[in-house]
């Protein structure tokens, strides 16, 4: 034994048992701990007493030791008595402060709403085409028809290139040639018949022609008839549930038959379900390819013929990429024209990521996706800092409260769980009523986008799950905030009275303001900014009359086409009628494009392939189209009927002709017809201003040729609907057998920018709640403000403050944020605006005084939510807010 | 009723608390057993065991004075309370009246110096 102290016990054992174990106990077990160590290094040697040191440390790893808080032996959170006490008060704070519960509940929910409206939009616009059950191994040709000089090799063309649109023999060589592809279908573009049963006689738009592999492909489902047989048999046709209710009303159309353009018969070989909504292209009825071959056979094995879409399905596990490679030698071996590609596209990417020209449908637009998705989040971020912001305006109210709490014993902890069970109750509330606005919105919602949501979509657990993760997300977002500023009051400074709330709580709430109004400000603006420009695009010149231009649309009827100089002549008589022509289609009508070949100026011929209008005599002065170059065609020169061409200056251009009237007389060979091209008009805007004008060709069509399809009628603005009476019994006498089917140029030719006003009007509806929820805030912020210095007010007036100075002294702190968040506003928009606009080939120069407009506006807005409350506090009588102290 | 339940280490130590009061704390009570029954026991266990026969309320305590050889740190001193104390009798008395009733061979014979 010796008088030398023993080494001490481990150190890295006895801060373990100093971290593990519980506070109050601590100093008794690390005493008893070493007291025993020493004992035993008396005893039995340091060596033993070290090791059975390790044994006694972990005899002390057990709960009773380690429990930390034995302290808080308060009883626990989730107790029923404490839940309803806690219930209790907030049903009392809410109770007490009326308006700003309401503010808070309507602006959540309203923000809730809205977030779940944009969701279901977003989610459609994203489903698009999802619901074939072999999605994945969709894939669709796409091609791109070039020209290539001399046979020389053109570099890969660029996505823009491309169009959907094709030729028929791709589609069998393709699957010929390729073991992966499982099957092959093909359809052509829409067509429009003359479609009868019995009395029920319409002109039906939107037919197809396809393949009898549709339904092994596309996963339409077949309410009646054989999905492998339906469309193998020639004028065979199935129609969609609507259009076999329009036609067979409740009778089973099932092997009944439709008479077709007077002439033939289609039997109905099956009814299918409606197209979904989210399909990227729909039609009303199809019919079996093998009835367009018997029409038109020659067409399925021209590879410069274009009037198909083609689909692939590929067989599992096909690497596309693999495909593609084996492209350039497949094209060689069938069709060996330099100009000439294909690529695949997949059938996910077609609705919203295609940019290939000459789709089968409406494609839509990723940006707006993009731009709602954004809407949707900056709505809810503002409707949760009012929540945020009204909470902690509110903190010094109930400073008290959780002074008292906190002398009493409670927790911190505790605290933060009071609060943030508030504001879940508040938001739970909260969505509890946006789901009963989305419910009442919906329709409207539909009618706005122009899609159709299915009424039960917000009864899907998705949706229900969704809302209750975002009603618990919401809640604990914005309920965290105040419950960390509320929570860390000191009872003593708050219990003295001697407590403000700090700068930096004013300094943030200003922050959260002006974020929100730079927010609203930028929706202002930008919905400033999508109006003028859809504005533009109905004002914009197009150079052709769109206004007061009746068009009739008689399909291709042999008869009416026959008798087609008597009937304008006969309609002419009218005296509301100023002119009439006869084409193939009108501005705003599907065209094909035409393989062209023009003398260059160095005499070679080249070739291209520009869209092409088939018209008569009369189409360009009836229009109004104004010429560039060379005269219109003309009943003066004989020749025009077969050896002449007029073409657009884009078209012009395209040939190498900077100046049109060079290309006035040179040669040129259009589909078996040759000659001189005799004029150049003017660039008019046939398609939607989206595009720039394309080049365009202006071939005569001959009566004998059978290609006419539309008359349009330039009419005297007054009595429209009148006129319109007349001519339909003067059509009715002299072509009974055709029904009289009208629109009206502007209106129809509008229907291409339907999208865009869904767009703007969407837009539009979506920021002004968003506009209205940041004032929602503001009127609370405002309110709560000129109650915190009702005081200091009623001593301003006491010493004689006007009520004018108490408003602006009120309003001035505010109008100062808007000020700052109109700064920050006005770049930000401007940038993603122009974004938008990029969209379009005819766009306006954003003006700079759209965003003076939305910043006065805004600061407006915010001056009338503000002063409201300003004006109120200065009305209140100083004696009464004095009184009390 | 369970929380009077004895286990047999609660019902040492208790026997040990009251042997030793006023100085009964789990050092010295943990070194006792260990010098009576000859295995190794922790100042844990008999902490754990006192904590419970505490929360039975067999026993009371208090934090003694500061002394060195703890380095300063004080002792909790546990004493056997009144309930303690019926529950040891009980124990006494049924054991007592079970060796009483034993007939003379009717346990083997064991050397107990062994």
């Amino acid at each position: 034994m010796t008088n030398q102290r023993p080494a001490p016990p481990p150190k890295w054992l006895d801060q373990l048992v100093e971290w593990l174990c519980a506070d109050h106990l601590y100093e008794e077990v690390q005493g008893d701990l070493h007291e025993r160590y020493y004992i035993r290094v008396q005893q039995l040697g340091g060596q033993k007493a070290r090791s059975l040191y390790y044994k006694e440390v972990l005899a002390y790893l057990r709960p009773s030791i380690i429990k930390r808080n034995s302290i808080d032996n308060s009883p626990s959170f989730l107790q029923p008595d404490m839940l309803k006490h806690l219930f209790t008060i907030a049903y009392r704070n809410l109770l007490k402060r009326k308006s700003y519960a309401a503010i808070n509940i309507i602006g959540l929910a309203v923000g809730i709403t809205c977030c779940l409206l944009i969701a279901f939009y977003v989610q459609h616009e994203l489903s698009y085409d999802g619901y074939h059950t072999n999605a994945d191994r969709i894939y669709r040709v796409i091609h791109a028809f070039r020209n290539s000089q001399n046979g020389e090799t053109l570099p890969p063309p660029t996505p823009e290139e491309y169009q959907v649109w094709g030729n028929a023999p791709v589609g069998p060589a393709l699957a010929a040639d390729f073991p992966e592809i499982e099957k092959v279908v093909q359809f052509t573009s829409h067509n429009s018949l003359l479609l009868q049963n019995g009395e029920k006689r319409f002109q039906e738009e939107n037919l197809l022609f396809m393949d009898s592999t549709a339904f092994q492909v596309f996963s339409w489902k077949l309410l009646a008839g054989n999905p492998n047989t339906a469309l193998v048999a020639p004028n065979s046709i199935v129609l969609t549930e609507s259009t076999a209710k329009k036609y067979f009303g409740d009778t089973n159309p099932l092997g009944q038959t439709l008479r077709v353009e007077n002439q033939v018969v289609f039997t109905v070989t099956g009814v299918m379900e409606d197209v979904p909504s989210n399909s990227h292209f729909t039609f009303n009825a199809l019919i079996s390819m093998t009835t367009f071959r018997q029409w038109r056979a020659e067409i399925f094995d021209w590879w410069g013929y274009v009037d198909f879409y083609t689909y692939l399905l590929v067989k599992p596990q096909t690497d596309i990429a693999s495909l593609q490679a084996k492209v350039p030698a497949f094209l060689k071996r069938h069709n060996d024209n330099k100009g000439y590609t294909i690529s695949f596209e997949r059938l996910s990417d077609a609705y919203l990521h295609s940019v290939a020209g000459r789709q089968p449908g409406v494609t839509g637009n990723l940006s707006n996706v993009y731009i709602f998705s954004l809407i949707a989040l900056f709505i809810l971020v503002i409707a949760c800092i009012n929540f945020m912001n009204l909470s902690t305006a509110r903190s010094m109210e109930r400073a008290k409260e959780v002074g008292v709490r906190k002398v009493v014993g409670a927790q911190r902890s505790g605290l933060i769980k009071q609060f943030l069970a508030e504001s879940l109750l508040l938001s739970v509330l909260a969505t509890l009523f946006s789901w009963v606005l989305a419910k009442l919105a919906l329709p409207f919602v539909e009618e706005l986008s122009g899609k159709s949501f299915s009424s039960e979509i917000l009864f899907t657990w998705e949706v229900l799950v969704l809302l209750l993760a975002g009603a618990l997300i919401v809640g604990v977002l914005a309920g965290s905030y105040p419950a960390w500023v509320l929570s860390q009051f000191r009872p003593t400074q708050v219990l003295k009275g001697a407590f403000h709330s700090s700068n930096k709580g004013i300094a943030l709430r200003k922050a959260l303001v002006v974020f929100q109004f730079s927010l609203s400000m930028a929706l202002i603006a930008g919905t400033g900014i999508v109006f003028s420009q859809l504005k533009h695009l109905r004002s914009h010149d197009l150079g052709f009359h769109k206004e007061q231009m009746l068009i009739i649309n008689f399909g291709n009827d042999q008869g009416v086409q026959q008798k087609i100089d008597v009937i304008k002549n006969e309609l002419l008589n009218h005296p509301s009628v100023i002119s009439v022509s006869a084409s193939r289609a009108v501005p705003g009508d599907f065209i094909p494009n035409a393989h062209t070949e023009i003398q260059s100026a160095e005499g070679a011929m080249l070739q291209n392939g520009p869209l092409l209008y088939e018209i008569d005599y009369d189409f360009i002065p009836t229009f109004g189209i104004e010429m560039a170059a060379g005269r219109p065609y003309s009943r003066e020169f004989p020749a025009d009927t077969a050896k002449s061409l007029i073409l657009n200056e884009a078209a012009a251009k395209l040939y190498g002709y900077a100046n049109p009237e060079e290309i006035i007389g040179k040669r040129f060979s259009q589909w078996g017809r040759e000659g001189t091209v005799i004029g150049v008009v003017k660039d008019f805007n046939f398609r939607s201003l989206h595009q720039r004008v394309e080049p365009l060709a202006l071939r005569f069509a001959p009566k004998s040729e059978g290609a006419l399809g539309r008359l349009a009628l330039r009419i005297k603005a007054d009595n429209i609907h009148s006129t319109i009476t007349a001519l339909e019994k003067q059509w009715n006498q002299l072509s009974p057998q055709r029904p009289f089917l009208y629109s009206l140029m502007d209106e129809s030719f509008n229907k291409q920018y339907q999208a865009d006003l869904h767009f703007g009007r969407l837009f539009s509806v979506f920021s002004g709640l968003a506009i209205l929820i940041a004032c929602l805030g503001l009127f609370g912020l405002a309110s709560f403000t000129a109650q915190q210095r009702t005081k200091e007010i009623g001593i301003r007036k006491v010493l004689g403050a006007s009520g004018f100075s108490i408003v602006t002294l009120l309003s001035k702190d505010f109008i100062k944020l808007i000020g700052f968040a109109v700064l920050i506003a006005t770049p930000v928009s401007w940038y993603v605006m122009n974004q938008w606009l990029d969209d379009f080939a005819y766009r306006i120069t954003i003006n700079p005084g759209i965003f003076a407009v939305a910043g006065l506006l805004a600061i407006l807005i915010a001056l009338l939510t503000v002063s409201w409350q300003a004006f109120k506090a200065s009305r209140v009588n100083p004696v009464t807010s004095l009184k009390n102290e | 009723m369970r929380r009077s339940d004895l286990g047999e280490f609660e019902e040492v130590v208790l026997l040990a608390v009251a042997a030793l009061t006023p100085k009964a704390y789990s050092v010295a009570i943990a070194e006792d057993l260990e010098k009576a029954t000859g295995n190794t026991i922790t100042t844990g266990a008999v902490h754990a065991a006192l904590q419970r026969l505490e929360d039975k309320g067999l026993v009371n305590s208090y934090m003694g004075e500061a002394t060195a050889e703890r380095g300063g740190r004080r002792k909790r001193l546990f004493s056997v309370t009144p309930a303690g104390s019926r529950v040891l009798h009980q124990v006494r008395t049924i054991r007592e009246n079970l060796w009483s009733r034993i007939l003379p061979h009717a346990l083997p014979k064991v050397d107990l110096a062994r």
